[in-house]
Formats: C-alpha cells, sequence, structure tokens
C-alpha cells in the first residue's frame, strides 16, 4: 500500500500535468504540430543554459527559460507560412535547430569554462517522483490560465483549428490570438518539463488528443476526453508504477498510449455497427 | 470615401519575377455581380487575394468598400474581412480533431461576433438555417473529414453565407458539385444580388455557373485584362476560341451559357 499522503503532491502533480498537457494537445494533433513540443524544450533550454552562465541558479533559471521559450512562441505566431510559402512544420524545425544549436553551444561554454551544467539540465528534464507542493502550485497557475483563455478565446480557436487561412479570411483576429496560444503552451510546457520531465509531456501531449478524437466527434467534447485521458493516464500511470514498483514515466507513457490503441480498436469496432 | 464598393488602380504582382495580375483600373459597383473568365494562370485567384488583402499588390492601391487596404492594420484588415466573405478555389483540409460541419459553418459567424463573446443564439439560428439551406442538415453533427469533396464545398459557401458579408468572393464556386447544386447555386446569387443587393465578384471555369444577373464579365489571360462587358459582347464564338481553343462552342439562351465540346472534324 503505498503512502498517500506522502505521494499526494506527485499525483496532483500526474493528474494536472495529464489534464492541462491532454487539453493543450487537442490543439496541437489538431493543428498537426506536433514538432512545437520539442521545438518550445529546446528553446526553453537555450534560455536556461545561458541564464545560468549569466548567473542565475536555482528557480531562478525558470525566468531565463520561460523567456526564451516565449520568444520563440511569438515568432512562430507572427510568422506567416502564407508568405513564407512554407508549413508551420518547416518553421518550427527551423526553429528547433536553431534553438538546440544554440543550447549546445551553451552547455560547450559551460564545459570551456569548468562549471557543471546539472542544475540546468535538471532544471529541464525533471521526474514527477520529486514533485513537491510547490510544483504542483506553479502546475495549477498554469491550468488555470489555460482554463482561462480557452474560456475566452473558444470560438476563436476553434476557427484556428480548422484552418489559420480560412478564420483569417473570416475576420478572426487569428494571429493574435493564435500568439497568445503559443505563449500560452511555451508556459504550460515549460513548467511542465521542469516538474515531470520530457518523455511523459511529448506523450501527453499526443496521445490523449488521438484516442479523443477516435472516440467522439465535435469541439467541445473533443477537448473534454482529450483532458480525461489526459488525467487518467497521468494518475493511472503513477498509481500503475506505485503498486508495480515499475518507472513511473514509463508507466504514464505505455498508459496513455495503451488508450489510443484502445480508442482506435472502438472506432473501428463502431464504424462496423450499422445505423 | 468611395462610391465603389471595390476600386483597384494600377495593380501589379509580381511573384518569382514574372508579372502574376496587372490591371491598371477595375471599379465594381455596390450589388453589381463581376464574372472573371480566362484560362488557367491568368491570374484570377490573385486578383480575389487581392482583394481580401492575402496578397499586397507590388504597386497600385486596393479599396474595399471604400477602405484603402494598404493602410489598414491588421486589426483594420480583420474587421474589414468580417464584411467581405471569401470561398476559395482549393477546399480545407481541415483539423485532425473531429470538427462537425456545423461547427465549420459556425466559423462564417466567429469574426462577426466579436472576440470575448460566444456565439449567440440568432448566430446558430442562422448557422443552421444556411446547413439547411444547402441540404446539409441530416450531416450537420457529421465530421467535416468524412464529408464527400462536394458536401464539403457547401459547408464552405454555407459558412461564407453565414458570414453574411457585403461582398461575396466565389473562386470556382461550383467546382466539386453536381448539375442539380450548380444550379442551386446560381439561383441562390441571383437571390442573393437581386434581393439583398450583396456585391458578387464570380471566378470560374464553367461558363454554365453564370447567374443571369451577371453584370459584367471580366476576361483576363496571362495577368493582364484582356476584355470587359456586358457577357453578350465579352462572350462570342471568336473570344471563346481565343480563350479555349477550336473544340468548344458557345451556346446562349435565356441569359445563361454553356460550352459544348464539338467534333473535330467540325472545327473552324
Amino acid at each position: 500500500m503505498i503512502d498517500l499522503l506522502f505521494w499526494m503532491p506527485v499525483m496532483v502533480a500526474g493528474l494536472l500535468a495529464g489534464a492541462s498537457t491532454g487539453l493543450l494537445g487537442t490543439y496541437i494533433v489538431g493543428m498537426r504540430i506536433p514538432f512545437l513540443g520539442i521545438c518550445v524544450a529546446h528553446a526553453a533550454l537555450a534560455g536556461a543554459v545561458f541564464g545560468a552562465l549569466c548567473g542565475c541558479t536555482g528557480p531562478g533559471l525558470l525566468v531565463p527559460a520561460l523567456g526564451a521559450a516565449s520568444l520563440a512562441a511569438i515568432l512562430v505566431g507572427v510568422v506567416d507560412p502564407q508568405s513564407m510559402r512554407a508549413d508551420i512544420n518547416i518553421v518550427l524545425g527551423i526553429l528547433f535547430s536553431l534553438t538546440m544549436g544554440l543550447a549546445f553551444l551553451g552547455l560547450g561554454l559551460f564545459s570551456l569554462f569548468g562549471v557543471s551544467d546539472n542544475e540546468v539540465r535538471n532544471l529541464l528534464w525533471g521526474s514527477l517522483t520529486f514533485c513537491r507542493w510547490r510544483d504542483v502550485g506553479i502546475m495549477a497557475f498554469t491550468a488555470g490560465a489555460e482554463l482561462l483563455f480557452i474560456a475566452a478565446f473558444y470560438k476563436e480557436m476553434r476557427a484556428r483549428l480548422f484552418s489559420r487561412v480560412l478564420a483569417a479570411a473570416a475576420g478572426v483576429h487569428v494571429t493574435f490570438v493564435w500568439t497568445l496560444f503559443l505563449l500560452l503552451a511555451s508556459l504550460i510546457l515549460t513548467v511542465n518539463f521542469q516538474t515531470v520531465g520530457g518523455l511523459m509531456i511529448y506523450s501527453l501531449l499526443t496521445n490523449p488528443a488521438v484516442a479523443a478524437a477516435r472516440l467522439t466527434r465535435g469541439y467541445g467534447r473533443t477537448l473534454l476526453v482529450s483532458t480525461l485521458l489526459g488525467a487518467t493516464s497521468g494518475l493511472g500511470g503513477f498509481l500503475i508504477s506505485a503498486v508495480t514498483d515499475l518507472p513511473s514515466g514509463a508507466m504514464i507513457v505505455i498508459l496513455s498510449s495503451l488508450l489510443v490503441g484502445l480508442a482506435e480498436i472502438w472506432a473501428r469496432l463502431a464504424q462496423r455497427r450499422p445505423v | 470615401m468611395s462610391a465603389a464598393a471595390i476600386e483597384l488602380d494600377g495593380i501589379r504582382v509580381v511573384r518569382a519575377r514574372r508579372t502574376v495580375l496587372a490591371i491598371d483600373r477595375l471599379v465594381v459597383a455596390p450589388g453589381e455581380l463581376l464574372a472573371v473568365l480566362g484560362p488557367n494562370g491568368a491570374g484570377k485567384s490573385t486578383l480575389l487575394k487581392c482583394m481580401t488583402g492575402a496578397i499586397r499588390p507590388n504597386t497600385g492601391t486596393v479599396h474595399m468598400l471604400g477602405q484603402p487596404l494598404a493602410r489598414l492594420g491588421a486589426a483594420g484588415l480583420t474587421r474589414l474581412r468580417q464584411r467581405v466573405a471569401h470561398l476559395m478555389q482549393l477546399l480545407a483540409p481541415g483539423s485532425e480533431m473531429p470538427l462537425t460541419l456545423r461547427e465549420v459553418v459556425a466559423i462564417g459567424r466567429t469574426g462577426r461576433a466579436g472576440m470575448l463573446r460566444p456565439l449567440r443564439s440568432e448566430d446558430w439560428c442562422a448557422v443552421d438555417a444556411w446547413i439547411e439551406r444547402f441540404g446539409l442538415q441530416s450531416l450537420a453533427s457529421q465530421p467535416y473529414s468524412v464529408l464527400s469533396g462536394g458536401e464539403q464545398r457547401k459547408s464552405l459557401l454555407a459558412m461564407a453565407m453565414a458570414q453574411e458579408p457585403e461582398i461575396l468572393l466565389l473562386d470556382e464556386p461550383t467546382a466539386n458539385l453536381d448539375a442539380f447544386w450548380r444550379e442551386q447555386i446560381v439561383a441562390l446569387l441571383e437571390e442573393m444580388q437581386r434581393q439583398r443587393g450583396l456585391t458578387i465578384v464570380l471566378v470560374c471555369h464553367d461558363l454554365e455557373a453564370l447567374p443571369r444577373t451577371t453584370g459584367r464579365v471580366l476576361v483576363l489571360r496571362a495577368g493582364c485584362v484582356l476584355d470587359q462587358g456586358p457577357s453578350a459582347s465579352v462572350l462570342t464564338p471568336s473570344r471563346i476560341q481565343d480563350l479555349y481553343g477550336p473544340g468548344l462552342a458557345l451556346l446562349a439562351a435565356h441569359g445563361r451559357y454553356a460550352l459544348v465540346p464539338q467534333p473535330r472534324e467540325d472545327w473552324p
């Protein structure tokens, strides 16, 4: 039996990370930009590296990490793929390689100066099992900001989810809302990377949304089901790991992948049923 | 303040060192239906994109509803687009998420409803009315991605109409549609122009899609205006042969037009 009181912040963190990333993933998968997570992670890493080189330490590293991730988000938001005649994933690819290059340059400078880069690496590749109430508080704040944003721009994000070009043609303030969304995404991803870890976030960003799209139809329902599946993966994966003593991150990833498989089977069986 | 619905002056669009559109002057009066014809690559879609501000011409000015597009900021352009509906030539690939047909049509009401405000019941009534008008009510809760090409085209037309625009820019609106629905669209355009005084710019290849109320036909070729004027004076057998070669004969009846393939031995 697990010590519920001791593990409570970890369980709440798993639940929050799953729910907020699952909700965010509906848009990321819906717009076919799964590369965004990796791009934001490396921008945050580059920010943290240069922040550390400039003397930032501990939680203070989150500030340059968030700054760099936000800068990358703004760049993606204001670049119009139509005028660049390039797919948004190509824009993300260019930015990803640039931020990775900058991060590696910074890490190279650490060894040049003979300084340890462990603190920087830990900031961005945290572990769910080390989450404490302070981390949960930050995660709850970002999840609340996400809910507020979706409540405020529910219909604009639905239009953007369908097509940036068509939404712009219909007089929707696409660039403004899209850039705000990217800023929010960079905030949620950076916070979740440093509290619960990258591998888990990548899977929660994709799997719940893909499973939700197989199980239901309609914008609101897909958002809700993806959030619930994300929360189930986050909490359920941790509980399985606590009972079996297996790594929590791996259990969360496997559970969320299993949910995609089950959703796919369900969707195929449902298609065979006569109306 | 200009009285014209659309006014283009000295427009030139250059892409990859090629002039894709060059129009000295084009004025569309409020309530006019202008048909734009021309072979592939004539600049028809580029012309519509200039009118929405999606493409900024290298030189010249575009005024829409009296507003100069070049002087509008992003917010101003967005507000103007709420009054101008644009149906594009290519079908939108849509989202990876299963948005329903009703939700897609509702995008037409999204901009005009204003930010931070949900769609009201009258917005949804307008959405449902247009879905019914296009015979899509049984598909309203189906995901857009599972619809046929014709059904997707009708959904996007319903979206444009739900916007209740003052100017309607249509790029091949009858592509993917069967003859029955082509005629329904033609009748709808005639009705919208006559009853609501809607200004319409209609780009099409099929002469069958030209409504009887077409006030003027503009013919483009290689980005330049080849001819313009009333349908009867522009749509002549010699012009059709000039545009599309000798294999097609022009039929005209009751203010409507059609092209009929000719046996090779009858070619002039």
